[in-house]
């Protein structure tokens, strides 16, 4: 009866945060932005779960599984779905170079400051989680949303060459992430074993790329004739219940399963214009009720050592996508300079880092992982507060000049 | 294409569940698996089953008696229980379908008619199961060396539960066939209305029954005011939802669908925790809707838009639920049953349909829309369970496998009598999404 009254209850906030919430808002300021990105339902879940008024207990939030699972598979499958290789083509092949080139860069600064700093503050643990640990800091950090850009689109007085590049960049920098998610899950798996690491690993990366490339083209032979769009949506919610739920099944995240089938389907339907707007229709009930969860799940530790990691990430991001700009630029020929304050315009983790991290958590049920899902939580609330103004200083001064 | 996916996700989900999977699985992380299994699976069952001309809903049903818990075991009896979460939600979205498909001048039209079906369904069904109760209990084994009052009692029970209706799958019926016409309002206004004169008369029944098997026990008369208190306090709610739900289609016009799915959930909740009739909240609601404002078309569409996938998991988990083994064991019985209580609604049905005048169609075809039995039925056998604990167990087994047996012939029989009397696609429900 507790779970039942639960999901009425995240149906109305889900309502009423659709309806008032996520009206649009004019000015780039950090507190319009922040109440845009939805974090705001982060707090609203803590009030919610188990430190505040305790409606979604845990036993609750047990029941309430499926939908986390559905927001986890939704965002999957949006982000899967709008990476279409068709569209992707027409940018220049150097956008994806250095798209992946920045990404590691941030991923490979993340990773090994934290295999270090890890080791100094958690010295009890042993060194593969903690190293495990540092490579899921560094695939988090490496992540970018197209929210803000989209959301300061109109402010932007023209829209010239550091625009597309920073749109393609901010599009691909997920997949990147995303896919290091697929290898830590099938090779880096809980409960963590000594023995046949690399077969297991093998046998559950390719079950999980062959079930997710299945189930996409399931989708597209499905959708294939004229289909009606109310059956176009009963088949997008039950497939993405359906391999998110298999996934958990497996221990495996959810998000990478139905990115894999987002893609999938993109490149084999000729039907997006049908799909997209499916998709974007359920996407804002479906996403508060998803951050008004992993609010409720947040343990809420604060202790000094989340404050040092939380800090670290949040300035060796800034570090990570500025840095390798120049340098790779002048690597791939780049017909423009790549200032170094380029890189703030990619600060912005946005929803799918939330994602991420609840993935990771998810996963590795370990007293280790909530003060990585903590960290990663407040970093990300810091992110998208500092981003507007980074955006600001960055991306618009640079077009202006142009 | 969609029967070679529905075996290929078959075959997906058995190997999901098999032994070769285990060793890398989580049996306790199976909710999600099992609610998107059974979507899509019942769905493509559905649509399948759609090619024999038999409705979608069956296909629903069977997809869930196949994977549940009593036959293949693709879900467990867990995840059944845990995915009638939403049945609350898909019965108020269901009586909200009802009352916005309800037109104040048809019903006014067809009052008489309905009076008289209502009417004389019930009082053929109570009679006729208590005689062939009376001639043939020693085949009941819950009603040997029982004394004849109490005989009496029982066999007022089964008649009065004989007599349910479920108007959810009447609904879903003629929303998935598009009917319209004068058979498919009377078959919807009749199931319905005959719903709420039940609720009343299973009152009656069972404090009657209890003065007759606990003699100490007086006829109650306090139910009367009881149930009028319920029906009172369930009509203003309605009323308030109806108003409510008019103002926001008319003045806001914003996120219909979740505004609905609220709507249809706190209805049901308000409703359950005062004791009221979340069915006849809804309903009432729907028809104010759909009568008294020029919103009946926005809120039709928005059900549409967001029942679809309720209706899918709320009949595949009927089916799920459905116990096989109460089945097994008194199949014979039951279905003798079956026959004689669809014999007593032809006879019920015709002879209202003659008092009322009605044309030939109505007084022989529309039996078949009554057949459907389930939530009411089943709520109805709990409670006789819970009041006589002595034989109350193998009188719900008896009734499970007499509602299992109807709600799989029901939709079916409804279907093929609306073709009949070539009523279906006659109403367009393509929706479109609004962005």
């Amino acid at each position: 009866m507790k779970v039942f009254f639960a999901f009425g209850f995240l149906i109305l906030i889900a309502f009423l945060g659709s309806r008032f919430l996520f009206r649009g808002k004019k000015f780039l300021t950090p507190t319009n932005y922040f109440i845009l990105s939805g974090l705001i339902y982060v707090f609203l879940g803590i009030v919610l779960g188990k430190h505040g008024l305790n409606v979604l207990s845990p036993e609750v939030l047990k029941g309430l599984h499926p939908l986390i699972s559905l927001g986890l598979g939704w965002i999957g499958f949006l982000f899967g779905f709008q990476l279409e290789f068709r569209y992707l083509r027409r940018f220049p092949r150097k956008f994806i170079g250095l798209s992946f080139l920045q990404s590691f860069f941030v991923f490979a600064l993340v990773s090994l400051s934290f295999a270090w700093i890890l080791s100094v503050l958690f010295s009890s643990q042993p060194s593969y989680l903690l190293y495990g640990m540092a490579v899921a800091f560094g695939l988090l950090a490496s992540l970018s949303s197209p929210t803000l850009l989209n959301f300061a689109t109109s402010m932007l007085p023209r829209k010239g060459d550091y625009y597309y590049l920073a749109r393609f960049l901010v599009s691909v920098s997920g997949f990147w992430a995303v896919s290091g998610l697929i290898l830590i899950s099938s090779f880096w798996r809980y409960p963590f074993s000594a023995q046949k690491i690399f077969l297991e690993g093998l046998i559950l990366f390719s079950s999980l790329l062959l079930f997710a490339l299945l189930i996409g083209s399931v989708f597209h032979l499905l959708t294939r004739k004229r289909a009606r769009e109310q059956d176009v949506f009963v088949f997008l919610l039950s497939l993405v219940f359906f391999a998110s739920g298999a996934a958990f099944f497996f221990n495996l995240p959810p998000l990478c399963v139905c990115m894999v089938m987002g893609v999938t389907l993109s490149n084999l339907t000729r039907i997006q214009e049908k799909i997209y707007p499916l998709l974007l229709s359920a996407e804002k009930p479906f996403y508060i009720t998803f951050l008004i969860l992993i609010g409720a799940l947040w343990e809420l530790d604060f202790e000094y050592t989340i404050a040092i990691l939380v800090g670290l990430i949040v300035i060796l991001r800034v570090i990570g996508f500025s840095l390798p700009l120049k340098p790779v630029g002048g690597l791939l020929d780049f017909p423009y300079p790549l200032p170094f304050r380029f890189g703030l315009c990619f600060l912005s983790p946005g929803g799918i880092a939330v994602a991420f991290a609840i993935s990771i958590k998810l996963m590795y049920p370990l007293p280790l992982t909530d003060i990585f899902f903590s960290a990663a939580l407040l970093s990300i609330i810091i992110s998208e507060f500092v981003s507007p103004w980074a955006l600001k200083i960055s991306l618009l001064r640079l077009e202006s000049e142009e | 294409m969609s029967i070679i996916v529905l075996f290929l996700v078959f075959a997906v989900m058995l190997f999901l569940r098999s032994p070769l999977s285990a060793p890398f699985s989580l049996p306790e992380q199976g909710s999600s698996l099992a609610l998107g299994f059974i979507m899509i699976f019942a769905f493509l069952g559905g649509k399948n089953i759609n090619r024999l001309k038999l409705p979608q809903i069956t296909g629903y049903i069977l997809a869930g008696i196949v994977c549940g818990p009593y036959l293949l075991k693709l879900l467990q009896t867990g995840e059944v229980h845990d995915l009638q979460l939403l049945d609350g939600l898909a019965l108020s979205l269901i009586a909200l379908t009802a009352g916005g498909e309800m037109d104040r001048e048809k019903l006014r039209g067809n009052w008489r008619a309905i009076t008289f079906l209502v009417f004389f369904q019930t009082v053929f069904i109570v009679g006729g199961v208590i005689l062939f109760v009376w001639l043939f209990r020693s085949f009941f084994p819950f009603f040997s060396g029982k004394p004849g009052l109490e005989v009496l009692a029982l066999s007022l029970l089964l008649g009065t539960l004989a007599t349910a209706t479920s108007p959810s799958t009447t609904v879903a019926v003629i929303t998935e066939s598009r009917a319209k016409g004068k058979y498919t309002d009377l078959v919807l206004s009749v199931a319905v209305v005959k719903d709420f004169a039940l609720i009343i008369f299973f009152a009656f029944s069972l404090s009657f029954s209890k003065s007759l098997v606990f003699p100490g026990q007086a006829f109650d008369f306090g139910f009367l005011l009881h149930i009028l208190s319920e029906i009172g306090g369930s009509v203003l709610l309605g009323i308030a939802v109806g108003i409510g739900v008019t103002f926001y289609l008319k003045f806001v016009k914003k996120e219909i669908t979740v505004f609905v799915l609220s709507v249809a959930f706190f209805t049901y909740q308000i409703s359950q925790s005062f004791g009221w009739h979340p069915l006849l909240v809804c309903l009432l609601a729907g028809f104010l809707v759909k009568n008294f404002s020029s919103q009946g078309e926005s809120l039709i569409d928005a059900l549409e838009r967001s029942s679809v996938p309720v209706f899918i998991i709320f009949f595949a988990i009927s089916g799920a639920s459905i116990d096989l083994g109460a089945l097994r064991t008194s199949w014979i019985l039951a279905l003798t049953f079956v026959i004689w209580r669809g014999i007593l609604k032809f006879c019920g049905t015709y002879a209202g349909g003659k008092l009322a005048k009605e044309d030939s169609v109505i007084k022989r075809k529309s039996w078949a829309g009554f057949i459907s039995q389930a939530g009411v039925a089943l709520g109805m056998a709990i409670i006789i369970e819970r009041t006589f604990p002595s034989w109350g167990g193998e009188f719900k087994a008896l009734v499970l496998t007499v509602i299992a047996i109807n709600q799989i012939i029901g939709p079916v029989l409804l279907q093929r009598f609306l073709a009949n009397v070539g009523e279906t696609g006659k109403k367009d429900s393509e929706f479109r999404p609004r962005h």
